[in-house]
C-alpha cells in the first residue's frame, strides 16, 4: 500500500508541476491548491482535476471532484497536494 | 450533445423538437419526460445527485457536450406576502438552484474540448420590475447574476454563457396569467408584441452556433426591455 501510495503521490505530484508557471518550484505535501497562497490559478485548477480524472480512468475508476469535500474550502481536497493525493487514494479505494 | 432542462413541455420542449428536428443531438432531461422523439432521461435540476447520475450517463456514453440549455422553471404569479414558503423554496430551487446544479455539473463537460455554450433563461419581468411576480423575479435575477459572473469563470476555456429572458411566451408557464395581464407586460416591451416559443428557440440556435462564440454574459430580453 505504501509503495501504491507513493506512486499515487508521484503521479499527482507530477500532474501539478506540469501545470506550475515556474518549473524550479518542489512540488510538496503542504502545497497550497487554493487560498491566498495557491501556486495554480483557477484554470489551471480546473485542469489538473481534468487531468486526475483522465488518470483515473485509467486506472479503472472515476474520480470525482465536484464533491461537497471538494466545493469546501476548510476541508477540501484541494488546500494542499498532500490532500489531494489523500483524496484521490480514498476515492480509488472506495470505488474501485 | 447538447443537454436540455425542462425538457418534457413549454419552451424547454420546443427548443428540443428545433434542434432534433435541425439533426442535432439533443438530451432532454425532466422530471417526468416520455414520449419524445429525442434521448432523454428523468431528472430534477434541483437534485444534485440526480443530475450527477446524468452526468455519469453521459461520461459514460462517451458523449461529447457542446451545449447546456437551461430551461427548466417554475413561476407562481402571487405577491409574495401570500406567497407560501414551501412555494417560494420549490421556485428558487427549481429556477436557481437547478440552473446553478446543471452549470457546475455539466460545465467540466465541456471544458475538456475548450468549447461550449451554456444559455440560461430568465424572464423580462426582471427588467421591467413586474409587480405580483417577485418571488419568481427573484429567482431569475439570481439566475441573470450568475451567469454574469460564471461566464467570466468560463471564459478561458472559450465556454460562453448567456441568458434569454422572455416575455410572456405562450407556453403551460402562462396558465395563471389573465389576457389583460400578459397585454400589460407586452406593453412595456420595446417591441409591443407577444412572442412564440419559435422565436425563443431561433435565439437558442443562435447562442448555440460557434459562430456566438464572441457574446457571453448577455441578457437577451426577448421583446426587448
Amino acid at each position: 500500500m505504501t509503495t501504491q501510495k507513493e506512486t499515487i503521490r508521484a503521479e499527482v505530484f507530477n500532474q501539478i508541476h506540469q501545470l506550475l508557471d515556474d518549473k524550479n518550484i518542489t512540488v510538496n505535501d503542504e502545497m497550497q491548491l487554493i487560498g491566498g497562497a495557491r501556486v495554480l490559478d483557477s484554470m489551471k485548477l480546473v485542469e489538473l482535476c481534468l487531468a486526475l480524472e483522465d488518470k483515473a480512468a485509467d486506472m479503472g475508476f472515476e474520480f470525482d471532484w465536484t464533491s461537497d469535500a471538494a466545493m469546501s474550502r476548510s476541508r477540501s481536497m484541494f488546500r494542499t497536494a498532500g490532500a489531494l493525493v489523500a483524496e484521490f487514494m480514498t476515492q480509488m479505494e472506495s470505488k474501485k | 450533445m447538447i443537454v436540455v432542462t425542462g425538457a418534457s413541455k413549454g419552451l424547454g420542449r420546443a427548443i428540443c423538437d428545433r434542434l432534433h428536428a435541425k439533426g442535432l443531438h439533443v438530451f432532454g432531461l425532466s422530471r417526468e419526460i416520455k414520449d419524445v422523439p429525442f434521448p432523454s432521461m428523468a431528472c430534477d435540476v434541483s437534485n444534485y445527485e440526480n443530475i450527477k447520475m446524468v452526468v455519469q450517463r453521459i461520461k459514460k456514453d462517451k458523449h461529447q457536450v457542446t451545449g447546456l440549455v437551461n430551461a427548466a422553471g417554475i413561476a407562481s404569479m402571487n405577491l409574495a406576502v401570500t406567497t407560501p414558503p414551501a412555494v417560494t423554496q420549490k421556485i428558487v430551487n427549481t429556477n436557481l438552484l437547478g440552473t446553478i446544479f446543471c452549470s457546475q455539473l455539466i460545465a467540466p463537460l465541456m471544458l475538456r474540448q475548450k468549447q461550449g455554450s451554456i444559455i440560461n433563461f430568465s424572464t423580462i419581468a426582471v427588467a421591467l420590475g413586474l409587480k405580483g411576480e417577485s418571488v419568481y423575479v427573484a429567482s431569475k435575477a439570481g439566475v441573470e447574476g450568475f451567469t454574469r459572473s460564471f461566464a467570466r469563470e468560463m471564459a478561458d476555456f472559450n465556454v460562453t454563457v448567456n441568458c434569454i429572458a422572455p416575455g410572456p411566451i405562450d407556453t403551460n408557464l402562462l396558465s395563471g396569467v389573465t389576457d389583460q395581464q400578459i397585454l400589460k407586460i407586452i406593453t412595456q416591451q420595446i417591441i409591443p408584441r407577444q412572442f412564440t416559443p419559435d422565436a425563443v428557440a431561433d435565439l437558442v440556435e443562435v447562442l448555440l452556433d460557434p459562430r456566438s462564440s464572441s457574446l457571453s454574459g448577455q441578457v437577451l430580453n426577448v421583446g426587448g426591455a
